[in-house]
């Protein structure tokens, strides 16, 4: 078999595994919303509201009918990208699905900005540890590694903003952008990229400096993880026999880690990848929320707050949809690094 | 009839040592590491946690001001840490020191709902799944893994919207993470249980399942779990926190970290220069984390003989 179609053919295997994955969490965020106590009517006004405004809203939103029914014309809308309009003061009236997309890029830029501080420290803190095994620096690493872990993201955040931004003032507190000059005009939706496109160099300055203290705390937690598996792995590739083979031939140690050790280790670390997304999209509703972040998850917390159940449940599907599609390339990435995976 | 005793006998020396009382094999191992370096480590990390328990026990004796009702408001709002308010005050000039230590109450009580909770589902799904077999584990492992794969936090957000705030009503939203947790350590260690000469030996001897599975298994799956406790513990105080700070947990005035946090960011205290009312409660959240966490890598290394060897 050539190495090209099995990879395909584990690539499509995967693909339709993963349709059970996404109808699960469906099904789980469902029964969250409906089957819990009453139903979400209920629940989001309290027992605040007349009954002749909850049996409206009920209806409205088709929640008198039986629960199949209800189940059914939930998957149908979700497979037709119809999620419905928003309830709530400020996106009221509004295609749900719309008013996510406008908020996703800001979640994809400070994702993409954490992993790349995790990736950063995350490696280099765990392939110190790791080749300075059970000596000093491999102590700090490894306690680095415990104590970042368990950090509250928000109280991170919170400290970082108290030295850098309000001592230091090397950064600004929160927010996106500046006040005081227009963003870059929306093509990508991520500032940096829209206003480098544009050659606006002072607003990319202004988006990377917003952007620098959401990704360094996200980050820096984040990085625990790798710093873990990274450590984990090297230890166990640095005791095998081709390492040992490639120090009796005389190369040096540094060539040894780096060319035949490290690869290998990087292995497990690609597959906890997903594990490690799935951290980074709960700790950005908690980064977002500190540095009121107009991503989707702030969207969330205050379509919670403004009790906007179209929104809820749409923001959380859409959640559910990346997390789907990140497991899948995170099992596709691993199938094409590692042929081993794929039989 | 000598011949048939001698055999006996031998069988007999043969047998494995009679396993200990459950406690004992907790402590035993870290008896028995207390100077290697996970073993201090554990020691550390249950030192902290017994200090916790200690604090939140003794809070209505160790808390110098009250911290619920009106003789609560005890100076005015926001005073720097000082001699009289070791902590500070805070937006409605209560003292600071006095909730931290009345919070560590709230945050053991929501953390142990939760996860006794979750051990209470998760193991006995996982002891059934992994013994039954077939199609019905299958399905099974993939409904947790499915739930496992989606992000925690958010997850726990949804069933406290639906629920409402209030520690009995928090802890049982972060039971949803971790059921899937318990269950999957659960099943693994049953399916390699299931296979032990003596588990085989009861079936021959037409031992039912439900006998083999609590009395044969279930003790042998049991002794692994304090890890995943003690792991799963320092997660659940992080997303009880979480929750709070996103304004979803507990509610005020009860007193809680991750509110008092929650009210400093609403109230923008940072970017004001007043870093007292965020940094405590912030502090005691990472102690009881990192003592949960020392407490559990520390078993973990010392009871998981093939981890040790890896890691060492």
């Amino acid at each position: 078999m050539p190495r090209r179609s099995s990879l395909f053919a584990y690539g499509v295997t995967r693909l339709v595994m993963a349709f059970p994955m996404l109808l699960i969490l469906l099904t789980v965020v469902f029964a969250v919303l409906r089957i819990i106590p009453g139903d979400p009517i209920y629940a989001l006004y309290g027992g605040r509201a007349p009954p002749s405004v909850v049996m409206a809203q009920r209806h409205k939103l088709g929640l008198d009918q039986p629960l199949y029914l209800q189940f059914a014309n939930y998957i149908a809308q979700v497979f037709t990208g119809n999620f419905g309009t928003s309830l709530g003061p400020i996106f009221g009236g509004q295609n749900v699905l719309d008013v996510i997309m406008q908020r996703l890029p800001a979640t994809i830029e400070l994702a993409i900005g954490s992993m790349l501080v995790a990736t950063i420290i995350g490696m280099s803190v765990g392939i110190l540890s790791g080749i300075n095994r059970d000596r000093i620096v491999d102590v700090v690493g490894r306690l680095y590694g415990t104590i970042i872990f368990v950090i509250p993201i928000f109280w991170l955040g919170l400290m970082l903003q108290f030295v850098f931004a309000v001592d230091l003032k090397w950064f600004p507190v929160n927010s996106r952008f500046d006040v005081s000059i227009p963003p870059p005009v929306p093509i990508t939706g991520l500032y940096t990229i829209d206003s480098l496109l544009q050659g606006r160099l002072d607003a990319f300055a202004v988006a990377v400096r917003h952007l620098f203290l959401p990704c360094l705390t996200l980050g820096l937690v984040l990085s625990g993880f790798f710093t873990k598996t990274v450590r984990a792995n090297l230890l166990r590739t640095v005791g095998a026999d081709y390492v040992e083979a490639a120090r009796a031939r005389g190369i040096r140690r540094r060539a040894i880690v780096m060319r035949y050790a490290f690869k290998n280790a990087l292995i497990p670390v690609i597959t906890v990848l997903g594990l490690e997304f799935a951290i980074l999209f709960a700790g950005a509703v908690l980064t977002e929320t500190t540095f009121n972040w107009n991503g989707m998850g702030l969207l969330l917390v205050n379509s919670i707050e403004v009790q906007d159940y179209p929104l809820i449940q749409g923001t959380i599907i859409v959640y559910s949809f990346i997390i789907v599609i990140i497991s899948l390339m995170v099992d596709f990435l691993n199938g094409l690094i590692d042929p081993r995976v794929r039989y | 009839m000598t011949e048939s005793d001698d055999s006996f006998a031998d069988l007999k020396a043969q047998q494995p040592v009679l396993p200990r009382p459950f406690l004992g094999r907790l402590l035993y191992p870290l008896m028995e590491n207390r100077r290697t370096l996970a073993g201090v480590l554990s020691w550390i990390g249950l030192g902290i946690v017994v200090a916790f328990i200690v604090i939140a026990v003794l809070a209505p004796i160790l808390a110098p001001y009250p911290v619920q009702g009106p003789s609560a408001i005890v100076a005015p709002k926001l005073q720097p840490p000082s001699l009289t308010h070791l902590m500070g005050t805070d937006e409605s000039g209560q003292d600071v020191f006095s909730r931290v230590l009345w919070g560590a109450q709230t945050s053991l009580e929501v953390m142990a709902i939760g996860v006794v909770l979750a051990l209470a589902i998760g193991f006995p799904v996982g002891l059934y799944s992994g013994y039954s077999g077939g199609a019905v584990d299958r399905i099974i492992l993939l409904v947790m893994d499915s739930i496992y794969a989606f992000p925690g936090l958010l997850l726990a957000l949804l069933v406290a919207v639906m629920l409402g705030k209030g520690v009995f009503n928090i802890g049982i939203a972060i039971t949803v993470i971790y059921i899937p947790l318990y269950y999957r350590v659960t099943r693994n260690q049953t399916l390699s249980i299931r296979e032990e000469p003596y588990v085989e030996a009861a079936r021959g001897l037409g031992a039912r399942p439900w006998t083999i599975m609590w009395s044969y298994i279930a003790y042998n799956v049991l002794v692994t779990i304090p890890v995943i406790f003690a792991l799963s513990a320092a997660d659940a105080i992080l997303t009880a926190a979480g929750l709070s700070f996103l304004g979803l947990g507990i509610q005020w005035p009860t007193p809680d970290w991750g509110l008092d946090l929650s009210i400093a960011n609403t109230f923008g205290d940072i970017g004001n220069g007043i870093w007292w009312t965020s940094f405590f409660p912030g502090l005691m959240i990472i102690l009881l984390t990192v003592g949960l966490s020392f407490l559990g890598e520390g078993l973990n290394d010392i009871v998981n003989p093939l981890l040790r060897k890896e890691r060492a």
